[in-house]
């Protein structure tokens, strides 16, 4: 006997329930109603609502919406790291949508008025229980959602109760984003990962601008999470948004003037420069666990030292990060770039490419650089050096913003495949470089050790010693794989997705 | 699961009223509660306002495990559930040991349904002659309302009787006073020289004479749900704590 979830629609939900009519049954509203402030809660990101759900809490609990089971309910909490949360149902759920990298924010404030209601008969016996719960957050933005649960033995009253709502327009789907959307509409846009419209014949140099004037808005989008340092995946959005405006410039050769590139280039480069140690501690710190894990039992300890170094260093690092981020000069600097994209027309100078079409400019592109990663993976072997492993990472990771920034052009259908093989190819990459540069970067830590003394000292060298008899195992497994990974990205299917999108006439020629 | 019988050989003395009641109390008290309307007449179902099953006429209902799940109906009260009247009792006796054993199917099917019971009141009607017996098994309480007069004193004695006859378990019995009037001396004396006659018999608990529980027809509730406070829900609350105690 679950219970069924209704969307009512309309501004009125209450008055509408009560004019219903089922046979001789009517709604009642039972004079228990609470009314009282709740705060809706999910990630920066969205992670909630993407998931179909809608996170609410007030001082009588948290619940969660939506979901195959319908909602949950535990004690009153402020949701930060899911892995943070007392255990509970509400928990339970969000453990399988949320990353644990992420942290439940305030995303606005509501209203929200419980009141229950009966579905009774000629005898007023109750046959229904319901529960309305609506959501108001001001000016006409409301969300109402009914459950209903009958007693026992009333399922068909229930099922009747279900075709009134149903004749009223209600539906039984939650539809999380649209809840948001309707109750903070200004939240709609944050949440927005950017999505830049393009065709064949837009010109290139239109769609590097679009592409790199939305993601300066989103690495600007970011700033508040970094400097709140809310959570480490503010920093890590806001260095993949300037990395992506970089391989514009870089990748999109000739689209803009060539003085005019180096001049960008340079100061993209710049602002990523002044986040990177800050990046580098946060993937040790997220690291933390896994790495204990790894390591015997008896070095522990002495990582351990190593870990509070880096979260002491990783502190400061942050305070300097805020300080500059909240700074004029930045703020001067993140104007100037976003007007220069913002009027493209007047202030930037084209190059002798910019007014190719975007089609032909994509194709060209993405088969020539497609072909390289194919050159460079057929020298490899079990025994290629590691540089020639590298230079096969940065073709692939090239490839990979390639067909991701030109994705909107092409048939999801055939694009996504394809990006889902290189992503395979593209951990494995991953995997040996994490590995190398984070052995490279101990090494240099064991390094410094030698300047400072005693025990701790000692217990410090023996913990990284072992973590990279560890990650050199690790990077080695990686390095096994590699072969076999190119090998199934090399899969006809996929040679032949390419050539069918990307092969253009002349390049075959 | 207990099963608590609300019996008498003597007709109007408040069995009805007490097994709506005392249902109420013990779901009021946190356990779940099927009240089970043994009376072709219906007033436990109508004090709950269930209507009568059609479903429920059929002779093969107590062998029918989905149908005798799927006639029981959530009462407006938390954690009881009322199995209406209009049933067959043919095959009762049937039932009643299906509800005992743990492992039957029916008491999968109502585990399945929502729960099982923590106790089956059942409202008897007044003449289950052919019933009584299988009743008197399977029940761990029989619940007797008894006014204290000189007639009910003679019936009283009777049940113990037809109980020490029969071989049945005399200590199931628990008989309290139903209806009882303070001002009247006969009812006074009956009460008095009953408790010296069957002390382990009667339990120390009075239903006075109260308005409230004839207002129960107007309200059809029980008692508790509309006069909390009042003499005769209170009482009803103390007979369910008594009868537990004893079970
Ligand atoms: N404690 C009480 N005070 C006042 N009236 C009562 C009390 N208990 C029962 N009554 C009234 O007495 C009448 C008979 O009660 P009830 O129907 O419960 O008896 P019964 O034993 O079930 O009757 P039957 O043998 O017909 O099934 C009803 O009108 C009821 O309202
Ligand atoms: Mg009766």
């Amino acid at each position: 006997m679950s219970a069924r979830w209704f969307v009512v629609p309309g501004q009125r939900p209450l008055a509408a329930l009560r004019a219903l009519r089922i046979g001789s049954n009517r709604l009642h509203p039972a004079p228990q109603a609470a009314d009282g402030p709740v705060v809706l809660f999910d990630t920066f990101d969205g992670q909630v609502a993407a998931a179909g759900r809608v996170l609410l809490g007030d001082a009588r609990g948290l619940m969660l919406l939506g979901g195959p089971q319908g909602p949950v309910w535990q004690d009153p909490a402020v949701p930060g790291f899911v892995a943070d949360m007392a255990d509970g149902p509400v928990r339970a759920a969000l453990g399988g949508i949320v990353s644990p990298l992420r942290r439940l924010c305030p995303i606005g404030e509501a209203r929200l008025l419980r009141q229950p209601l009966a579905l009774r008969d000629d005898l007023d016996k109750t046959r229904v229980r319901c529960d309305l719960l609506a959501l108001d957050a001001g000016g006409r933005r409301a969300v109402a959602l009914l459950r209903a649960q009958a007693l026992r033995g009333y399922g068909p009253a229930l099922a009747r109760l279900a075709e009134g709502l149903h004749a009223l327009g209600a539906v039984e789907r939650l539809d999380a984003p649209g809840v948001i959307a309707t109750l903070f509409p200004e939240r709609q846009e944050q949440f927005a990962r950017p999505a830049i419209a393009m065709a064949p014949d837009t010109t290139a140099f239109r769609v590097a601008t679009d592409i790199i004037r939305a993601h300066i808005a989103l690495a600007r989008r970011t700033e508040p999470g970094i400097i709140d340092d809310i959570d480490s995946e503010f920093l890590h959005d806001h260095r993949v948004a300037l990395r992506k405006v970089r391989s514009v410039l870089s990748l999109f050769k000739g689209v803009y003037g060539a003085a005019q590139t180096d001049d960008l280039k340079a100061r993209f480069a710049a602002l990523m420069t002044r986040t990177g140690r800050l990046r580098d501690l946060d993937v040790y710190l997220i690291e933390r666990p896994a790495y204990l894990a790894m390591v015997p039992e008896t070095v522990r300890p002495g990582l351990g030292l190593l870990f509070e170094a880096f979260a002491a260093e990783r502190a400061a690092e942050h305070r300097d990060l805020s300080d500059h981020l909240q700074g004029d000069a930045h703020a001067r600097e993140m104007r100037r770039l976003a007007r220069l994209f913002d009027k493209p027309d007047a202030r930037l100078v084209r190059g002798p490419m910019a007014d190719r079409a975007a089609g032909d400019f994509a194709r060209r592109l993405i088969w020539k650089r497609y072909r390289r990663v194919c050159a460079i993976a057929a020298s490899i072997d079990d025994r290629t050096p590691d540089a020639q492993v590298h230079a096969l990472r940065i073709q692939c990771k090239k490839l990979r913003y390639l067909l991701e920034f030109f994705a909107p052009m092409f048939p999801t259908a055939e694009v996504r495949p394809l990006i889902r093989a290189l992503k395979k190819l593209q951990d494995v990459l991953g995997t040996f470089n994490d590995c190398a540069v984070q052995q490279a970067a101990l090494a240099g830590r064991l390094q410094g050790l030698e300047a400072a003394r005693g025990a701790r000292k000692l217990e410090m060298a023996k913990g990284i010693g072992a973590l990279l008899t560890v990650l050199d195992q690790r990077q080695r497994d990686a390095r096994a794989r590699v072969v076999a990974s190119f090998a199934a990205f090399d899969a006809p299917a996929t040679q032949a997705g390419f050539r069918a999108l990307f092969k253009t006439a002349k390049a075959s020629a | 699961m207990k099963i608590i019988a609300c019996y008498s050989n003597k007709g109007g003395v408040g069995k009805t009223a007490t097994s709506v009641n005392l249902a109420h109390a013990l779901a009021r008290d946190g356990q779940r509660v099927l009240l089970c309307d043994l009376d072709p007449q219906g007033a436990a179902g109508f004090y709950l306002r269930v209507k009568p099953s059609k479903n429920l006429k059929d002779d093969r209902f107590f062998k029918d495990v989905q149908r005798f799940t799927d006639a029981i109906r959530g009462s407006d009260h938390d954690r009881l559930d009322v199995l209406p009247a209009n049933l067959s009792f043919r095959d009762f006796d049937v039932f009643l040991a299906r509800m005992k054993n743990s492992r039957s199917r029916l008491k999968k099917a109502l585990r399945a349904g929502g729960g099982d019971y923590d106790s089956v009141v059942l409202d008897c009607p007044p003449n289950i002659s052919t019933l009584g017996e299988s009743v008197f098994r399977a029940a761990d309480a029989i619940v007797v309302p008894v006014i204290p007069t000189t007639l009910s004193e003679r019936t009283f004695g009777q049940l113990l009787d037809f109980f020490r006859d029969n071989g049945l378990q005399k200590k199931k019995i628990l008989g309290f006073f139903s209806m009882a009037q303070g001002t009247k001396t006969l009812h006074g004396q009956t009460m008095a020289r009953m408790r010296a006659a069957y002390p382990k018999r009667l339990l120390d608990v009075v239903v006075p004479f109260a308005s409230d529980v004839e207002k129960m027809g107007l309200h059809r509730a029980p008692v508790a749900d509309f006069a909390p406070a009042s003499v005769a829900a209170q009482a009803y609350d103390r007979l369910g704590r008594a009868v537990m105690a004893r079970i």
